[in-house]
């Protein structure tokens, strides 16, 4: 398969008020078939930098392009290919999973057929199944995470981007997760996440950046970034 | 198309409370969405029995024409208002903002779906009083058949231009205040700025009316809707399209309301993610060095989240304080023209002086401060942080207590303030104007207290937006709208009352009712945080 650059942030800044930048110049490129880990400090600009490639974020100079769109001049290019889970899913409380999952289905236009496939390959997968006729308050944190999961999943995107994806998921769904990562990598799908846990990026990922109060610090292969050591010696050091 | 009609179709189902008690197991829930739902049919009807009982004068006293426009001027200010304060919590700083932007919807589709959502759960309110005059006219006009299907169908379109209207002001509010760095507190400044304007434009209209000499034909109730029609076209089409069965005043009104919808959203689209990424994203100052705390009692402590909590919401601070700030600025208003210039404007020629309506000062303050109580939103604005007082070693009566001083500090400070310079403008002497601060504080904990009880009993933690427990929560209906009614009620029986007893024996009466009252209430709350703890 031809590797392809599928997320590209060039320049990137973000400023507040003109002067007080929480992001500074941030460049990199995801390829297709990546599984790229973005890591730093809290308020390190990983959140910012992730909400402002899914466009949900204004951003001050550069540009970020998925496979070749613009989020700034075609978002909804780039929106259409693109999956978001963030770290928090804000889901619909007084929907049920299911009306959920079917809501992005319609967005996405899938064939009725198709969605009912991958909803159940998806459910089952991270035993949810039963849970999705209940609405979504009665969720836990790492229920509404799952759906999350699932709707990103369930229209075949190009591009996923994750916000701290692990936090409140069991240990057989962080698996399973892990390997639905592996899997669409092999398939083509760019991913590109933010984590705290060095030693899952260090695992899972094939390249890595450090970002440090707004600036990439560190980026490349992992093992251009490791040479040798860990990745969390690599990021202390960075610090 | 599609995309907008899947996205209100899901908006609408996320709050749908009848899609809540469908599917959750939950009976308690089930049972508040019940109780709920039978306390704002209650207030629909109530509204209903209001809108028929003005119509029927209308129409007692020959005046039938009049109905229809009555009715969309009614509906119209409604919509209005509603929209002014409800806008921005409905079009900005909703919490589901990222899910929806990430997804491939337009910006304009995302506003416009927003805009709709806040229309059909305001459109109850307007059916209400839609249905209320259709009986009336029906009964007086006795109109051919066809008049009934078209004044539904017309009146579905009536608020849609004043709420387009009001959520284009939000929207330029909302841009103007993006761009500063304390954008909600800009925010609200500006929204209570035209919000005033809006007052004082009544009085400019009425000027403008008067300078025309038109005052001589406006004897008639029935002539002045006519008058305020003739400003406000919308209404003028309604009425001649039931009226006369004019068909084109029927095509004017649902043409121009789908185009000023599709242009307003194609604006407001085009700056949509800007704005709301201004408004939702913050920067850190890092520059925090730690300096002596203060230390607090538990209640004190509450009270001072609750402050910290209204100044974050720009919805909760316009929609909290509204009361405060209209009646320290009516009691200015006083202070510089004078009560007998209120009367005059207000009631013109009704036989009232400054003296006469002295026992009222501290129901017309109330009526400002009393509009709003925040207890009745506080419990339910908890929301996803509930864990955190119910994790904390604090009891239940402790955080309500807080609640309701927050409450007390906040209006019973205002209505203080306000009823100590109403009197001196009204020439009060010194016991009567202690006899009403004394009332006003004791109608406040009446609020306060009959606030909190709406507000635990109705406490909604699972929402969407502030809006949805601040601005359409069943508590803050509850506790509104026959307050607002019971207050303007009492108003005429103080002042009926001045008239047959001495003012002073009129405030110890009404200070005993509502002190009693009001400790009822706080009994109330007392047991409620017991039974919660």
């Amino acid at each position: 398969m031809s590797e392809k650059a599928m997320l590209e942030i060039k320049h990137y800044t973000k400023s507040y008020n003109g002067t007080n930048k929480a992001t500074d110049d941030v460049s990199l490129t995801v390829m297709s078939g990546d599984i790229y880990g973005f890591i730093g400090h809290n308020g390190a600009g990983k959140s910012t930098t992730i909400r402002a490639v899914v466009g949900v974020l204004d951003f001050t100079e550069g540009d970020i392009y998925i496979d070749g769109h613009s989020v700034k001049n075609e978002p909804m290019e780039c929106k259409k290919i693109t999956a978001y889970i963030p770290d928090n899913p804000d889901l619909y409380e007084n929907l049920t999973g299911i009306q959920y999952l079917n809501f992005v289905s319609d967005v996405f236009s899938l064939d009725a057929d198709v969605r009912e496939e991958r909803i159940t390959k998806y459910a089952d997968m991270f035993e949810i199944t039963s849970a999705l006729g209940d609405t979504i308050s009665s969720y836990s944190h790492g229920m509404k995470q799952k759906v999350a999961i699932i709707s990103a999943l369930i229209h075949n995107p190009k591009l996923i981007v994750l916000d701290e994806p692990f936090v409140g998921l069991d240990p057989k769904a962080t698996f399973k997760l892990k390997e639905v990562m592996h899997e669409l990598c092999k398939e083509g799908t760019a991913i590109f996440f933010s984590t705290h846990v060095l030693d899952v990026a260090e695992k899972l990922c094939n390249k890595v950046a450090i970002i440090k109060q707004g600036k990439i610090v560190a980026t490349g292969t992992m093992e251009e970034i490791t040479e040798g050591h860990s990745l969390e010696e690599r990021f202390l050091e960075a610090d | 198309m599609r995309e907008g009609s899947i996205l209100f179709k899901t908006l609408l189902l996320s709050t749908s409370q009848w899609n809540v008690y469908k599917h959750t197991q939950d009976k308690k829930k089930k049972r508040r969405v019940v109780g709920s739902t039978i306390g704002l049919v209650i207030l629909f009807i109530m509204l209903m029995a209001l809108c028929i009982s003005m119509s029927i004068g209308y129409g007692m006293l020959g005046m039938t024409k009049a109905i229809p426009i009555l009715c969309a001027l009614m509906i119209s200010l409604l919509a209005f208002v509603l929209t002014l304060f409800k806008t921005n919590g409905y079009l900005f700083q909703f919490k589901d903002f990222d899910m929806l932007m990430s997804l491939p919807f337009r910006e304009s589709t995302v506003a416009g779906c927003k805009f709709l959502c806040m229309y059909v759960d305001t459109l109850p309110w307007f059916a209400s009083i839609s249905l209320a005059m259709l009986i009336s006219y029906g009964i007086y006009a006795m109109p051919g058949i066809w008049v009934y299907p078209v004044w539904i169908i017309l009146s579905i379109f009536i608020p849609i231009i004043p709420m387009l209207l009001a959520s284009f002001v939000g929207f330029i509010i909302a841009k103007i205040s993006s761009g500063f760095k304390k954008n909600n507190i800009v925010q609200v400044i500006l929204i209570f700025a035209f919000i005033i304007f809006c007052f004082s434009l009544r009085f400019i209209i009425e000027d403008l009316i008067r300078d025309n000499k038109i005052q001589a034909t406006l004897e008639t109730a029935s002539k002045i809707t006519d008058e305020i029609a003739g400003y406000y076209y919308p209404a003028k089409w309604f009425s001649q399209a039931i009226v006369n069965g004019n068909i084109l005043s029927m095509i004017l009104l649902v043409g121009i309301t789908v185009v000023l919808f599709i242009i307003l959203f194609m604006i407001v689209g085009h700056s949509y993610m800007k704005v709301n990424s201004a408004m939702k994203s913050h920067a850190g100052l890092r520059a925090y060095k730690m300096t002596s705390l203060k230390k607090r009692s538990v209640v004190a402590s509450v009270a001072f989240k609750e402050l910290r909590r209204m100044l974050g919401s720009t919805q909760y601070l316009v929609n909290g304080a509204m009361g405060t700030v209209l009646s320290v600025l009516f009691a200015l208003v006083v202070v510089i023209f004078g009560m007998d210039w209120i009367i005059s404007k207000v009631a013109p020629g009704a036989p009232l002086d400054a003296y006469m309506l002295q026992p009222a000062i501290p129901f017309i303050i109330f009526f400002f401060t009393g509009m709003v109580a925040t207890t009745t939103a506080s419990p339910s604005l908890e929301g996803k942080n509930y864990w955190i007082i119910k994790s904390l070693p604090i009891k239940m009566k402790a955080v309500y207590q807080g609640k309701m001083l927050f409450n007390m500090l906040l209006n019973g400070t205002a209505t203080v303030v306000a009823i100590i310079l109403v009197c001196i403008a009204s020439k009060s002497s010194f016991v009567d104007t202690i006899l009403s601060v004394i009332l006003g504080i004791t109608l406040c904990a009446y609020s306060t207290c009959w606030g909190m009880v709406c507000g635990i009993n109705h406490m909604n933690l699972d929402w969407e937006n502030d809006v949805e427990v601040i601005k359409k929560g069943a508590a803050v209906a509850i506790y509104l709208v026959p307050n607002m009614i019971i207050v303007m009620g009492l108003i005429v029986l103080s002042v009926f009352l001045g008239t047959r007893m001495s003012h002073e024996l009129v405030s110890v009466i009404f200070i005993a009712a509502s002190l009693i009252i009001a400790l009822i209430c706080y009994g109330i709350v007392m047991k409620l945080a017991k039974k919660n703890s």
